[in-house]
């Protein structure tokens, strides 16, 4: 008990400390909503299930009073039956309306203004290379402005990788010869891991990077330095 | 229940599973009639305008579906228990099919003595996966003729008729294949 | 190791040495116990019948097999798994791709889909009173090519080829460009050859089930597991040539320089799509068939009727409908549009309604009836809320924008286990378990698979339920190290333990099984009270189980004529059962395969050649060999008289 102990501990701390559930951009806050209301209405089915197993399984479990009987033969029941195809159209529905919400929103990743900052995200066997506007270029690290709205160009030079950063946003894959986008605008000034999160060879597991968000004028102050 | 002699039944049975056998087949070639659309006309040439020639096209198209009209032929004799107008009937199948076959080698051989390969570009790839494809389903048909000729002579009748009857189904199968090929690959860049 | 050989040196990975140590110990063992025992004549037997039963009992043989081999795979993934930053013998990088590629091709092709074929072969002839299935010949056939795909993907480990590319083999990955050499032909042969078996066996499944149904049997009165049977073969019917052509083509961009699936020139994303056509219904393939297995039982050990059959059929056959439009929920990170990823969500949402039908059907099947604890029951108990906790899972992860944060992390590989060995894996034991007396005469120790089943089923909750919160801290799938600020370490630790324990249990299911052998007891007929036909019969049954055909005129006849004490009314003049057979011929084309494979896995045109005609040949052969000549003739004889 002792060893198992801290074991507990951790798992209590890390457990509330789920970063795709702890979202700095207000995307990655629709992604987690998502994720908690379906889990609240998947929770209520799972635990109508589980009421009436524990139920059936006690009470007609065999035992010396029953065990010669022979139960009534029992087509079904209409009402019954209606009733368990209806309510999880209702459950669905309030799932799905809010689905088909956000992810028509994650989609839309045209620039809101002049102002917007474009980076390319170039994704090869096995490192990142993410280029700004003015030609700067850096590895493995993302630098972004908080509180601005940033449009990545997500391209990729061999095989299939996806940028990944989850307390971010989620991820979108880079695909040889198209481009995808993503629209975010991180609201937290911190660093976050971000990975590889599909399967792309040898060093799959080591593309990682960081994702820096800082204040404004450190970032202008940032982009201007030569590297 | 059954009223029916043994060998009926069994063949029910047999044509039941070639039906979805056929049915596979005819997945399989959905998925090749889709790749060809999606990557045919290629990003570079060469081009599929460019390549095919409607006199071939036109010969090997009339040599296979004449083919299935002398296997007609050959059915009607397997109902009236003709051997010879059954015999005649698959070997003037096998000589049709045999001219298709040497109408689309010879479509092969060009393209390929041309430098036009597998993997010269992608309608060439697609092309040559779907239209191989069907040029090994009569191949094997060929053969298959030649099995069956053989088999006209050693096996019980009802047997015989069995197998005739199956190959029949595969060999119209075929052909209603080359159609849609005709249709797919060929007739939107000939004209 | 490095190895000097003829004076070049070659290097040997220490696994592949221990793998080939381990054939050097346990051959010679397997070798002894046959010779002492005398099985050959056994051995004889099986590997030349056309008979359903032995077939299908061959199939769950090598299924398990199959199952230890990748179930060691995992058990190394997760000990290299255990603690942040391990180094685990061999397996980082390269081979623990190996390694996961292995466990979920081999898991996926050579066990979950073939045990259930050979539960459907055990079963669904002797349920819907048919002395075999419609071509026993083609039956064997099919077994053989299963087999000789599953040994080809088997050995490429021994050969230190073993594929890398994961299960999904996504494209320009799987191209020659990326992973160059035989490793990932292993895959495409592997799952060519085998796959031609599994359509062979649907085909047969159907025509068996379309044909060869008792007198009276209608549609409207076959058990679940025949109807599930059917629905699957369908599937099967659609998803297996896709798959077929898939391989086809990756095969012309490995072998011969094609460009179907390479960036910039070809479409990366056409293979994902062609994928999942196939892979998505594959999910159902391998569910349906254990959904229509814990009906029979359930229904079975409550001693009550299946709730709501009719809804049962309705579902079953939604189910299947769906789950031909629903493969882009694979490909929601893919960029297809808003349009398409909302379409393919709500579809996606949409076969929660008719599984959650048979849920609540299964449930209520157990309301007033009553529920015997046997090892089958408890694993079809404990199919339940496992299986409701994966479904659950399958709903959040349809919700395409929620999906962007799931995909590709640990919560899609706790889901997918979740459903996978909720309902197939449970399911094969469970019918294993009550199928037992069918396959070999004797009954399974109840015992031993209590403790299997408590400690499999508390080892797989340890194992996966973790996992869901590990990916949603941000665990990637497929990586084989985490760092300890990734904060995945207490998840990865007990999943681990899990782990073990679930292969401790698999200890007690081998024991019980030679326990059985050696001392168990005779099963007798109708062990378990049952309410279908293959109760009906003898306990294993003969070859030809109905010659005296029962006439059906109710669902659960056998049931009503135990509890009404009448005997099942005979058939008078029944149709031809399909005829039986001893033959080599399927062992051939085997061999011929494997022959041709290899040609194609290291690009030797000679053996190309050779394995070519020699699997032709066995047309040839088959041609003039057909069981059937001796009995057609008879008949022409009789009918000239």
């Amino acid at each position: 008990m002792k060893k198992l102990l801290p074991v507990l501990i951790m798992l209590f701390l890390t457990g509330c400390n789920v970063r795709t559930l702890n979202p700095v951009s207000e995307t990655g806050a629709d992604q987690a909503f998502l994720i908690k209301l379906s889990f609240g209405i998947m929770m209520f089915v799972v635990a109508v299930v589980c009421v009436l197993f524990i139920i059936f399984t006690v009470k007609y479990h065999e035992n010396d009073l029953n065990r010669k009987d022979i139960p009534k033969h029992e087509e079904g029941s209409r009402v019954l039956e209606i009733l368990w195809t209806t309510i999880p159209f209702v459950l669905l529905a309030i799932l799905a309306v809010p689905t088909v919400m956000y992810t028509f929103q994650a989609s839309n990743t045209e620039a809101g203004s002049e102002d917007t900052l474009h980076v390319d995200v170039i994704a090869e066997q096995w490192n990142w290379t993410f280029a700004y506007e003015n030609g700067k270029e850096t590895h493995k690290e993302l630098v972004l402005p908080v509180d601005r709205e940033v449009v990545l160009h997500l391209k990729s030079t061999d095989v299939i990788h996806s940028f990944w950063v989850p307390r971010l946003i989620g991820k979108r894959d880079t695909i040889p010869g198209e481009e995808n986008e993503l629209k975010v605008t991180p609201d937290q000034t911190g660093t976050y891991q971000g990975k590889c999160a599909e399967f792309c060879g040898l060093g799959h597991t080591d593309m990682r990077f960081d994702t820096e968000v800082i204040p404004a004028e450190e970032f202008e102050e940032w982009l201007s330095e030569e590297k | 229940m059954s009223s029916k002699l043994m060998s009926e039944e069994l063949f029910a049975d047999k044509k039941t599973g070639f039906f979805i056998y056929l049915f596979v087949e005819a997945i399989m070639f959905t998925t090749l009639f889709a790749t060809y659309l999606i990557y045919t006309p290629p990003q570079t040439g060469p081009y599929p305008g460019e390549l095919f020639e409607w006199q071939t096209t036109l010969f090997a198209s009339l040599f296979l579906i004449s083919s299935s009209g002398t296997l007609l032929l050959s059915e009607k004799g397997l109902k009236e228990r003709k051997m010879k107008l059954i015999v005649a009937g698959v070997v003037i199948t096998f000589l049709l099919g045999a001219g298709f076959m040497y109408f689309e080698i010879e479509e092969f051989r060009k393209f390929i003595t041309d430098g036009h390969v597998v993997s010269t570009n992608n309608f060439l790839s697609a092309y040559y996966v779907l239209v191989g494809l069907h040029a090994v389903h009569v191949t094997f048909g060929l053969g298959w003729m030649i099995v069956l000729l053989v088999q006209g002579r050693l096996l019980p009748f009802n047997l015989f008729k069995e197998k005739h009857k199956i190959f029949n189904y595969y060999w119209h199968f075929v052909d209603a294949i080359w159609i849609i090929i005709l249709l797919v690959v060929y007739i939107p860049y000939l004209f | 190791m490095e190895f000097s050989f003829n004076g070049k040196s070659v290097f040997v990975p220490t696994d592949v040495i221990a793998g080939w140590l381990s054939v050097l110990i346990i051959t010679p063992i397997v070798l002894y116990i046959i010779i002492k025992n005398r099985y050959w004549s056994t051995i004889l037997d099986y590997t030349t019948t056309t008979n359903h039963r032995k077939i299908g009992t061959l199939y769950i043989l090598f299924s398990m097999l199959f199952f230890l081999r990748a179930g060691v795979d995992a058990l190394f993934m997760r000990t290299q798994l255990l603690t942040p930053e391990n180094e685990f013998w061999v397996f980082q990088g390269e081979k623990y791709n190996e390694l996961f590629t292995t466990h979920g091709t081999m898991m996926i092709f050579f066990v979950a889909t073939p045990i259930l074929i050979g539960l459907m072969n055990v079963a669904v002839p002797l349920q819907i009173g048919a002395n075999d299935l419609a071509f026993p010949y083609l039956n064997l056939v099919g077994f053989y090519l299963f087999l000789t795909g599953g040994t080809i993907f088997f050995l490429a480990f021994f050969f230190n080829a073993a594929p890398n590319m994961g299960w999904t083999a996504y494209a320009p990955l799987s191209t020659d460009s990326y992973t160059p050499g035989p490793n990932n032909n292993f895959y495409i042969f592997g799952l060519q050859v085998s796959g031609l078996g599994t359509i062979f066996a649907a085909i047969n499944m159907m025509a068996t089930i379309i044909r060869l149904r008792a007198p009276g049997l209608t549609l409207s009165r076959m058990p679940l597991f025949p109807w599930a049977t059917l629905i699957t073969s369908f599937l099967i019917l659609i998803a297996f040539p896709v798959l077929a052509i898939a391989l086809l083509l990756l095969q012309f961009d490995r072998l011969y320089d094609a460009t179907f699936f390479l960036g910039e020139l070809g479409h990366p994303v056409y293979w994902q799509h062609l994928f999942w056509i196939f892979g998505h219904p594959e999910v159902y393939i391998i569910a349906l068939p254990a959904f229509g297995i814990f009906s029979d039982i359930i229904s079975n050990f409550s001693r009550k009727n299946v709730f709501g059959y009719t809804s049962m059929v309705i579902s079953l056959t939604l189910i299947g409908l769906l789950a031909l439009m629903v493969w882009v929920h694979h490909m929601f990170t893919v960029g297809l549009g808003a349009f398409s990823n909302t379409f393919f969500a709500i579809t996606s949402m949409l076969i929660a309604v008719p599984t959650g039908i048979k849920v609540f059907n299964w449930l209520f099947t157990m309301r007033r009836g009553v529920i015997s604890m046997k090892a089958p029951m408890m694993f079809a108990l404990g199919f339940i809320p496992t299986f409701v906790m994966g479904g659950v899972t399958g709903v959040m992860l349809s919700s395409a924008a929620a999906d962007m944060q799931f995909h590709d992390s640990y919560f899609v590989v706790a889901h997918l286990h979740y459903v996978i060995i909720g309902s197939t894996i449970l399911a094969a034991f469970a019918a294993i378990y009550y199928w037992y007396p069918i396959m070999t005469g004797k009954i399974l120790d109840d015992t031993l698979g209590k403790w299997h089943f408590w400690l499999f089923l508390i080892g797989f909750h340890l194992t996966f339920f973790l996992q869901h919160l590990a990916g949603l801290d941000g665990m990637p799938r497929r990586v084989y190290e985490y760092t300890q600020e990734d904060g995945v370490w207490s998840y990865n630790f007990i999943s681990s333990i899990g782990a073990y324990l679930m292969a401790v249990s698999m200890l007690f299911f081998l024991w019980n099984i030679i326990k059985t052998h050696r001392s168990g007891a005779k099963a007798g007929d109708d062990p378990w009270d049952g309410r279908t036909l293959e109760w009906s019969v003898p306990s294993p049954p003969p070859e030809h189980p109905f010659e005296r055909m029962p006439v059906i005129d109710r669902r659960d006849m056998f049931w009503w004529s135990k509890i009404n004490n009448k005997p099942l009314p005979v058939a008078k003049n029944p149709r031809p059962s399909p005829i039986a057979r001893r033959t080599f011929q399927p062992m051939f084309l085997a061999g011929s395969l494997f022959i041709l494979s290899f040609g194609f896995i290291y690009g030797w045109v000679w053996v190309q050649i050779l394995g070519g005609i020699l699997s032709l040949s066995t047309f040839v052969i088959r041609a003039f060999s057909d069981e059937r000549t001796e009995a057609y003739k008879r008949e022409e004889e009789e009918n000239e008289q």
